[in-house]
């Protein structure tokens, strides 16, 4: 690992040129003019929705089945998530967003879940007419594009996850915040780093959420490539589109005005538990993202959200299923695991 | 000649043991909570002398999940030290909680005898910090904080060896926070920081709060946060962890060294070195008259001494809306305008300190 070697030779570990140069790198990608690293994409949440002073009492809109730490974020700041049913393709239903803005919203946070974006026209709309800024949780979408927008572009702030089972990945926690706010950005790295202006100056309380810089090496250097693992996951998932019967399988189709990064590729089927266990027992494991929505979570038992309540969401719940697209897999290898999932269903029709 | 801070380039310029398992350890791509962590919090769980130890992205997070799984929250008031770096009273205004100063003394930690006139009913908790290495007196301190029946959250941040009559810094209260960060005594390539304890429901709260509240894959049985020791790290504080003892030792030693030749000066005063204190000089301090003509002149002669810190908590901008004001915290205050940092880590060349000892001789024989 030269190019560590390098940087850790000069004791470079928190903070540093390569932070910088990740910085710079990521928001040209991104198409904005600032970009913040930060230790997670769950703190990069946290981050925006308090650079946005979401505290006590407030409301935050956020869609009902993404990861727990979008609606964690919202609860740490005494703020109440408040979440809206989704699409058929899992992402946030703008038609149901205005009906939940009350007087106390004071973000909306739609999730681009799978690799895909929001429908952010219909969405911004609504933002903008009511005034109210928008989150892009763009955790799983780094590179996706919606008419010709990158993720994270759109709203005021974008919220990113390098984790390592992002499509760009560190090699440990690691997350960052986009936005074309000169004030965001200065205040989200004094945030980051204590609320310290300079070494012996607080100027407001922070907290400790510095990407460390030896993520940022591996992230520059991951970044280069981050076009050939989207391309690749891109034919991959195009293979599944081809052979995956639809008469037994539904799965988001592609909209000519977007570009998803298939973070995962995600279909939609009855029968999904005995599926998951006739895959693994051909040696192909799956994985299901999520199988519990939130509001069902026991963390969230304290917002008495029934059972029902977001019936789109708790449907897909128990029909989806993550199936293996990663740039490592061989155009032979998901023709094999669609030919096998479209088998499981024809042979059960057929038996 | 040069006394630098900063020794990090020093300290892993021979480290091509570290770099083959670091290499190693990539291709395993077990990054998150994986194996090389669980073996270094079982060896520092050892090494301080705990039944758990549990890693979390920073010093100030393992302070802040402390104080969460102790249940502070809104409007709870927390006690600390006056002096203490910004990370403490961060922790405890992230929960919404109010931070409660009290004086330090000459060993820049907590006075415990003002400690119980500081408690309310509103008091959740107490955070000692054992600052610069030193300790506060917590053979005082837990009798109060059990007549009254309040957490004890150790800010151990600055102090893994530290004692106080054998017993190590982190093992007095309900919990101790440590941190890893690179200018710390054992320190890894980035933040990080552990909690320690010998009770299994804090550890088992903490276990879930790290890690977004998750009991499996899929259930999240409470609102938790993303603060993990990246497994990568955890693979340089394995390699570190051995010597950690003789890194205390030697900064003793070197403080030692410093102490007798620094005495002699007129101009510097020692402080107090009590007694059953086992000080680990994270921070080698010592209090100088005329302090900012002698920084001036140390950093003239190639010394990069300090000042940790010239402002105090208390007084910074982001505490305006607490009230206090300059003359709250006397001995604080004193404080800022006498005290100066040393280098006096493991590294250093016996050369180096005669450097110092002989320019700051130098200075006050002007």
């Amino acid at each position: 690992m030269p190019i560590i070697d390098q940087s850790f030779r000069r004791g470079d570990f928190v903070g540093g040129e390569e932070i910088l140069a990740f910085e710079k790198k990521v928001s040209e990608l991104c198409e904005v003019k600032y970009a913040v690293a930060l230790n997670s994409g769950t703190d990069a949440l946290t981050l925006a929705l308090r650079l946005l002073d979401v505290g006590s009492g407030d409301e935050v809109i956020t869609a009902p089945n993404s990861f727990i730490a979008s609606a964690a974020a919202i609860v740490h700041l005494d703020a109440k998530p408040v979440f809206v049913d989704v699409l058929d393709d899992q992402n946030i239903d703008p038609s149901k967003l205005e009906g939940a803005i009350t007087k106390n919203t004071k973000a909306i946070m739609p999730v681009h879940l799978t690799g895909r974006m929001c429908e952010m026209d219909e969405i911004m709309d609504i933002a903008e007419k009511h005034s109210i800024p928008v989150v892009e949780d763009a955790a799983q979408s780094i590179g996706s594009k919606y008419k010709n927008r990158p993720s994270g572009s759109i709203g005021k702030i974008g919220c990113f996850s390098a984790h390592p089972l992002k499509n760009l990945n560190a090699f440990g926690d690691a997350g960052f915040l986009t936005t074309n706010s000169k004030e965001i950005s200065e205040k989200a790295k004094l945030l980051a780093n204590h609320g310290l202006k300079t070494r012996d100056v607080v100027e407001t309380f922070g907290f400790v959420s510095r990407m460390d810089t030896l993520q940022a090496v591996i992230l520059n250097f991951h970044l280069d490539n981050l076009e050939a693992v989207i391309s690749r996951r891109k034919v991959n998932a195009s293979i599944y589109s081809e052979i995956l019967n639809p008469k037994f399988v539904t799965f988001s189709k592609a909209r000519d005005y977007a570009l998803d990064t298939f973070h995962t590729f995600v279909i939609q089927v009855d029968k999904r538990d005995a599926l998951k266990d006739f895959l693994a027992s051909e040696g192909i494991g799956t994985s299901i993202h999520y199988p519990i929505p939130i509001h069902l979570q026991p963390a969230a038992s304290e917002l008495k959200i029934s059972e029902g309540t977001f019936p789109v969401t708790e449907k897909q719940s128990k029909r989806i299923l993550t199936l293996p697209v990663n740039q490592y897999l061989s155009e032979e290898e998901i023709d094999l695991i669609a030919k096998k999932v479209n088998y499981f269903f024809e042979a059960s029709v057929n038996g | 000649m040069k006394v630098r801070y900063s020794y990090l380039p020093q300290q892993f310029e021979n480290a091509d043991d570290l770099w083959e398992e670091l290499k190693e350890f990539v291709k395993t791509g077990d990054f998150t909570l994986g194996e090389p962590l669980k073996e270094f919090e079982r060896k520092f769980a050892q090494l301080i002398g705990t039944k758990y130890a549990i890693g979390v992205n920073s010093g100030t997070d393992a302070i802040k999940l402390s104080l969460k799984a102790k249940g502070v929250s809104n409007g709870d008031e927390v006690i600390t030290a006056a002096n203490t770096f910004v990370a403490t009273v961060g922790a405890i205004s992230e929960l919404g909680a109010k931070p409660v100063f009290i004086d330090c003394d000459d060993t820049f930690c907590m006075d415990t005898d003002l400690l119980e006139a500081a408690i309310t009913e509103k008091t959740k908790a107490i955070v000692p910090v054992h600052f610069t290495g030193y300790m506060t007196d917590m053979r005082k301190l837990m009798p109060i904080a059990e007549k009254f029946n309040i957490s004890v959250i150790e800010d151990a941040c600055q102090s893994i060896l530290g004692s106080l009559d054998g017993k190590n810094a982190g093992t007095w209260g309900n919990s101790g926070a440590f941190s890893l960060h690179p200018l710390k005594n054992l320190n890894v390539w980035s933040d990080g920081g552990l909690i320690v304890t010998d009770e299994t429901d804090l550890a088992n709260e903490l276990y879930l709060l790290r890690n977004h509240g998750l009991v499996d894959r899929d259930t999240v049985s409470i609102m938790g946060y993303n603060s993990r020791l990246d497994t990568l790290q955890a693979v340089v504080g394995n390699w570190l962890i051995p010597q950690t003892h003789s890194i205390a030792n030697k900064r003793i030693e070197n403080a030692a060294y410093l102490d007798r030749h620094l005495s002699e000066v007129d101009g510097i005063t020692i402080p107090p070195r009590p007694e059953g204190y086992k000080i680990v000089y994270h921070l080698y301090i010592v209090f100088a008259e005329d302090r900012d003509s002698l920084l001036e002149h140390c950093i003239k002669a190639g010394i990069e001494a300090k000042v940790h810190y010239p402002i105090p908590i208390y007084r910074q901008e982001a505490l305006t809306k607490l009230g206090y004001k300059e003359g709250d915290f006397p001995v604080s205050d004193a404080h800022t305008s006498k005290i100066i940092t040393f280098p006096c880590d493991q590294h250093l060349e016996k050369e180096q300190l005669d450097h110092i000892i002989k320019t700051v001789k130098g200075f006050y024989s002007h």
